[in-house]
């Protein structure tokens, strides 16, 4: 194989070689036999439902589920006079006015928000990608004295309620600005390292986990090829993981580009803002706030995270158990 | 030579008004203002923050009813309006004030009043009873809306019928203030509009259940003749067609039913180092003519300076919301409202819902209120 | 077994080493790996030198210090041989110290303080505040107009009172009439021989020394003095409070005393402050109030119950829609799986409190989709009712929750080897024993500690509550603040913030402290339980 990291083709091997894969769990082939069994095309279509066609069902059953509510989202966004839920008659009027509105207002520059948050929360998921990725090799291959109480601590910093966390970071900002302006108060550099700050936490235990299942002996012939343990985690450890670290990357993404209290905080100028800090503006003061501009506002903003999900999927799913590691 | 800068907090609606004569003021008096748009909802607590550190901003937009907070915390600076104070409506110079020292420099004033579909019902009520007897007369779905909250009722909206019980929040003292020691609520007033309340709550009247939007919708929709809000659900209906009128709040316990009256405007750091300029700013700047008609036309709100008012009343609408805040109070700024609001709320839910008895619910609420302030 | 546990790295029968692009490359790795890591180490020198300097003229000792330190080590850690496990963690463990640590430790300080409404400045801030709100216009005195002059670094007031007279003065000199003084165009006195005037540019460098500067109109304090707020015109004001710096006392013009009570503000006799204060260090005072503040003893035992099961719940059923998710849609020749994954993530990626706002209006009693469509206008009290309301809650929660369980499911799921499934398959196991005895167990110890930690979240999710119910509904008349569904949380904010004089941080941190505690002490008791976990493979 020349690239055993290919999720398709490795896909692919893995269904040739195993029909079952990860669909174990129902095994249709060694299931005892169906209590129905009249004839050949409804024996197919039943065993088509035993093997997939629930499964369709349920992700229907999800749909809407997962999908309702945010069709109220969707209808106020193409109704620009409507309100969020004040009635139950969704899509009355089908009208793109809100989405063209919010590319022309001045003061609040959507295009320029976007581009932010895309920026700001892609540089912020590869950091914290990369620092728990480091964290984790360590927690994962080396022993060490406070190892087992350090990986506790990083759960137990995350727990602490950081009732005043906003205040600490503003000051801890104005202190560094006073320094270094380029990552003070007001800047989107600033912003990014106060996330990064979390880069170690509950995601470098998801890691850790992952990490523990590659199997110690790749490491351990490398080295008896003679690289160095960062050539082995550069080289070769990131990339039988990269399952887990398309997850923590994605995690971090959806977590920083929803995040509201720190951008407001620390970002000030409108030109620098991202989405959460400038979509609220919208909606914040009770008698001047426009939903249906908001809604258009949270729509689009959606995208995005749906896009990068859609791009990562492959590497989520069919990347470590498909390749030739096994 | 001066290189600092004005930093101004703004919400993003006011920040295009001021960019113009942010641009104007550099130009003339050689300081730059730094516009920072701000969630208006954070502005206060934000501002009551940062500006101990001193690297708060210079000067925020803020509503009147923070004021008492901000006074608290140490961290607003009286502002001397000088000759100018009389340039303004008596009432927005009332609310920027506490204890007797002027505090901001107010942009707009703004009330509730009944609005009325015309066509479902011709004629001015002369009380609250006539009202819902025309409401019912009309044959609409609902007498008469009005956007509650089913956690926390609204007694902002329901305030000026608790008025007309003469039942204000605290003592009216004889300077037109509020006396934040002497709580109001419990008088006879408020009992007996405690009871009314229940009334009005199991005749289906009023329903927490009926939040704001959905008021709105149904109003919009031509389903209720009355519907008591404030000038920014205008554009909706309007655009909907509705012929409305704008109506002074009819009576219902025999006094005025006035209105709380907010006022917005804009206040100066106590930690400002820059207090000529912020002072010029405020004063000769946003104080003038033209920005106050720019804000107006921007937010919709009634202008507080009274050459922009009469300017703006032009527009009926205005004119017809400004007579009826006429009569209205401001909301009162004291630092114990943050207290009152949500004991007031939750027990004017219980109340219309029937969970008790009207006069014990109020008392106990009365009782609540005065201890939490007690401390 | 290929799940090899940390303490047991080689227990797992060792696979043939894999080959091609495994295979490292051997030559010049280790040349240019060294390059690239003093690169690095440049930049973060070159940084840290200029941060240095940068502390240094502004003569920040205790951070030049700190800063000093951790570049050191940096450069010790990176540049000599072995402390492995410090190299792939510094970096992380830097930001985590700088901007988390650092938090936690300001949250720890404040529950020592009495910070908080009114008390959140220093002492010299509120006396200088108090001194500012002290100054009360003479009513009905007349504006002044003035030109400001300085000679000799010391500023003066030019005076045109309102009939036309001229008069000058300064912080040390009262108001004295001037004959010899030139006007402008408007009759406004604008200069005298021997001092500069100043314009309203040449005041910009030193305005609070312009706006702090008091001119008194006679000999006698009590007139009254002029002050500008503009540089421009001048108003007469008498201050109706005088502070004496060597008493540390503030003295009214009754001439009550206002003293240093102790308590973080000046206090008179009978007990009135004059606001604001500052900030004072009160040691264990808060935790002490936090036990004994009654409108939280009162309603603890059932909030805790209630926040407990809240937090326990919220995990249990999100993890449990999550895994169940991730495993139907974990089939490869399932079609339209990539959209189905794709919907699950919906709710995740809206801002959460617009989601709240829609599920506040589907669970509307009279208008909400639910009872209005699903339950063909039935009137179910989703909110008003204690338990349903309780309900709701983890309801919502649910909808919230179940996206992030299943992107951890599905990308934990990819970690268990397929042959081990397949071996028991073919062993004749029954498909929910392998899942029960097989999978679960090893996705378990990957996932356990992100279920703690996502109970702890859970624990405390102020959002979701206040959002929904404010914590409602809630029994008015038994005269306690707490409703069905507070959690702990919830009702701390409503006593630390809604009662008295406003927010009391220093109480609230306090409060946080405790909750942390329990929180804490939960999570490692759990810990233990997934190292029992780990052991077991």
């Amino acid at each position: 194989m020349t690239n055993p990291f290919n999720p398709a083709e490795g896909a692919e091997v893995s269904s040739r070689l195993n029909p079952a894969v990860a669909g174990a769990e129902t095994a249709p082939g060694e299931s005892p036999a169906p209590r129905v069994i009249p004839e050949r095309r409804r024996r197919g279509l039943w065993f088509w439902f035993r093997d997939t066609g629930w499964r369709h069902f349920i992700g229907l059953v999800m749909l809407v589920f997962a999908a309702f509510p945010l069709l109220y989202v969707l209808s106020a966004s193409l109704n620009p006079t409507g309100t969020l839920v004040g009635s139950n008659t969704l899509f009355r009027t089908i009208d793109f006015s809100n989405y063209i509105e919010l590319f022309q207002l001045p003061q609040q520059p959507y295009a320029a928000w976007f581009i932010n948050t895309m920026v700001i929360g892609l540089i912020a998921a590869a950091g914290t990608v990369f620092l728990g990725a480091l964290a984790a090799y360590a927690f994962s291959r080396m022993r060490f004295r406070g190892r087992r109480v350090g990986l506790l601590t990083l759960l137990l910093v995350q727990m602490f309620p950081q009732l005043l966390g906003v205040v600490a970071i503003f000051l801890l900002m104005s202190g560094i600005g006073e320094v270094f302006p380029q990552i003070g108060i007001g800047t989107q550099a600033g912003l990014i390292l106060v996330y990064l700050g979390g880069a170690l936490g509950v995601n470098t235990y998801l890691l850790y986990g992952f990490f523990n299942t590659v199997p110690v002996s790749i490491d351990e012939a490398a080295k008896i090829d003679g690289a160095s343990h960062a050539r082995i985690f550069f080289t070769i450890i990131l990339r039988l993981v990269a399952p887990i670290l398309a997850v923590v990357g994605l995690l971090s993404f959806i977590g920083t580009t929803s995040e509201f209290v720190i951008a407001s905080i620390v970002l000030t100028d409108p030109q620098t803002q991202t989405l959460a800090v400038g979509l609220y503006q919208f909606v914040s003061q009770e008698t001047s706030s426009n939903w249906t501009l908001f809604s258009a506002g949270a729509v689009l903003a959606a995208i995005p995270v749906m896009a990068l999900f859609l791009y990562l999927q492959k590497y989520i799913i069919g990347g470590l158990t498909a390749g030739s590691v096994k | 030579m001066f290189e600092g800068s004005l930093t101004v907090w703004v919400d993003a609606d006011r920040a295009g008004v001021l960019e113009d004569i942010a641009a104007q003021f550099e130009e003339e008096r050689g300081v730059t203002v730094e516009l920072v748009t701000k969630d208006f909802g954070a502005i206060r607590d934000d501002f009551i923050t940062q500006a101990p550190t001193g690297n708060g901003p210079d000067i925020i937009v803020g509503a009147h009813d923070w004021l008492g907070k901000l006074v608290q915390n140490g961290v607003v600076a009286p502002l001397e309006l000088g000759d100018k104070a009389g340039e303004f409506q008596e009432v927005a110079i009332t609310a920027m004030s506490y204890e007797g020292q002027n505090y901001g420099l107010p942009y707009s004033v703004e009330n509730i009043a009944m609005l009325r579909n015309v066509d479902l019902a011709a004629d001015e009520p002369a009380t609250f009873d006539d009202l819902i007897a025309a409401g019912e007369a009309s044959g609409a779905e609902y007498p008469f809306l009005v956007g509650l909250d089913p956690a926390a009722a609204d007694p902002y909206h329901l305030y000026p019928l608790q008025a007309s019980f003469g039942a204000p929040v605290f003592e009216i003292t004889a300077d037109g203030t509020y006396d934040p020691t002497a709580l109001a609520l419990g008088n006879e007033g408020g009992e007996a509009f405690a009871i009314q309340l229940a009334e009005w709550g199991a005749a289906g009247i009023l329903n927490t259940n009926i939040s704001g939007d959905i008021a709105r919708e149904e109003f919009v929709a031509g389903k209720s003749p009355f519907f008591l809000t404030g000038p920014w659900n205008l554009p909706a209906i309007q655009e909907a067609g509705i012929n409305y009128s704008i109506d002074p709040i009819p009576s219902a316990g025999g006094e005025t039913a006035s209105p709380f009256v907010g006022v917005q405007g804009f206040f100066i750091s106590s930690r400002s180092e820059n207090t000529l300029a912020a002072n010029e700013f405020l004063v000769n700047y946003i104080g003038t003519e033209a920005v106050q008609t720019a804000l107006y036309e921007v937010g919709g709100r009634a202008p507080a300076l009274l050459t922009a008012f009469e300017a703006a009343k032009s527009n009926a609408d205005v004119a017809a919301f400004g007579e009826v805040g006429a009569n209205g109070n401001p909301m009162p700024n004291v630092p114990a409202m943050d207290v009152v609001w949500s004991d007031w709320g939750s027990t004017e839910v219980a109340i219309i819902n029937g969970q008790g008895d009207p006069v014990e619910l109020w008392r106990a609420m009365v009782e609540s209120i005065q201890s939490k302030i007690d401390g | 077994m290929s799940h090899p546990s940390p303490a047991s790295p080689l227990a797992a029968p060792v696979p043939p080493a894999p080959a091609g692009a495994l295979k490292p490359p051997r030559s010049s790795s280790s040349t240019r790996g060294i390059l690239i890591k003093i690169a690095l180490l440049s930049i973060i020198d070159a940084i840290a030198v200029f941060g240095l300097f940068m502390l240094f003229l502004q003569e920040s000792w205790i951070p030049f210090a700190i800063v000093l330190a951790v570049t050191v080590l940096v450069n010790w850690i990176y540049l000599t041989p072995g402390w492995l496990p410090a190299k792939y963690l510094t970096p992380g463990l830097l930001f985590l110290a700088v901007f988390q640590i650092f938090v936690v430790v300001y949250s720890g300080y404040i529950a020592f303080t009495n910070y908080g409404d009114g008390r959140n400045g220093t002492k010299d801030d509120a006396i200088s505040t108090i001194l500012l709100t002290a100054q009360e216009r003479v009513p009905d005195s007349p504006t002044y107009r003035v030109t400001v002059l300085e000679q000799f670094g010391e500023y003066f007031f030019l005076v045109t009172d309102p009939e036309g007279e001229v008069s000058l003065g300064s912080a040390d000199s009262p108001l004295e009439r001037v004959t010899d003084f030139g006007t402008d165009s408007t009759g406004r006195a604008d200069s005298v021989p021997g001092f500069t005037t100043l314009g309203f540019a040449d005041l910009l460098g030193n305005q609070r020394a312009i706006t702090d500067l008091a001119v008194q109109v006679s000999d006698d304090p009590n007139d009254g003095a002029l002050r500008t707020p503009d540089g421009s015109n001048a108003y007469l004001y008498l201050s109706s409070l005088s502070y004496d710096a060597a008493t540390d006392t503030f003295v009214d013009r009754q001439g009550t005393v206002y003293r240093d009570g102790g308590d973080g503000a000046f206090v008179n006799d009978s007990g009135r402050e004059l606001i604001p204060g500052w900030t004072i260090t009160v040691g264990f005072d808060n935790f002490v109030k936090a036990f004994t503040t009654e409108n939280i003893r009162g309603p603890l035992i059932s909030v805790t119950i209630w926040t407990f099961a809240f937090a326990i719940l919220s995990v249990a059923t999100t993890f449990a829609l999550g895994l169940f998710l991730a495993i139907v849609f974990n089939k490869p020749n399932m079609r339209g799986k990539k959209a189905y994954r794709l919907i699950m993530i919906l709710p995740y990626a809206f801002p959460g409190f617009l989601s709240g706002l829609v599920w506040l209006g589907l669970f509307n009693e009279d208008f909400g989709y639910i009872n209005q469509v699903l339950f063909g206008g039935a009137s179910i009290p989703w909110l008003n009712d204690p338990w349903l309301a309780k309900f709701s809650v983890l309801l919502v929660n649910l909808w919230l929750g179940f996206p992030y369980m299943f992107l951890i499911c599905t990308g934990a799921l990819q970690s268990i080897p397929e042959e081990l499934t397949e071996a028991a398959t073919v062993d004749g196991a029954q498909p929910w024993a392998v899942f029960r005895l097989i999978k679960f167990p090893l996705l378990l110890v990957s996932v356990a500690p992100l279920l703690i930690s996502s109970f702890a979240f859970n624990f405390n999710n102020f959002n979701i509550i206040y959002m929904l119910t404010g914590g409602g509904p809630r029994d008015v008349s038994a005269g306690v603040d707490a409703g069905a569904t507070d959690i702990l949380i919830t009702l701390v904010y409503k006593v630390a913030f809604g009662e008295g004089t406003g927010r009391d941080y220093g109480l609230a941190s306090a409060f946080a402290i405790l909750i942390f505690f329990i929180v804490a002490t939960v999570s490692i008791i759990s810990f233990r339980q997934t190292k029992a976990l780990e052991e077991l493979n």
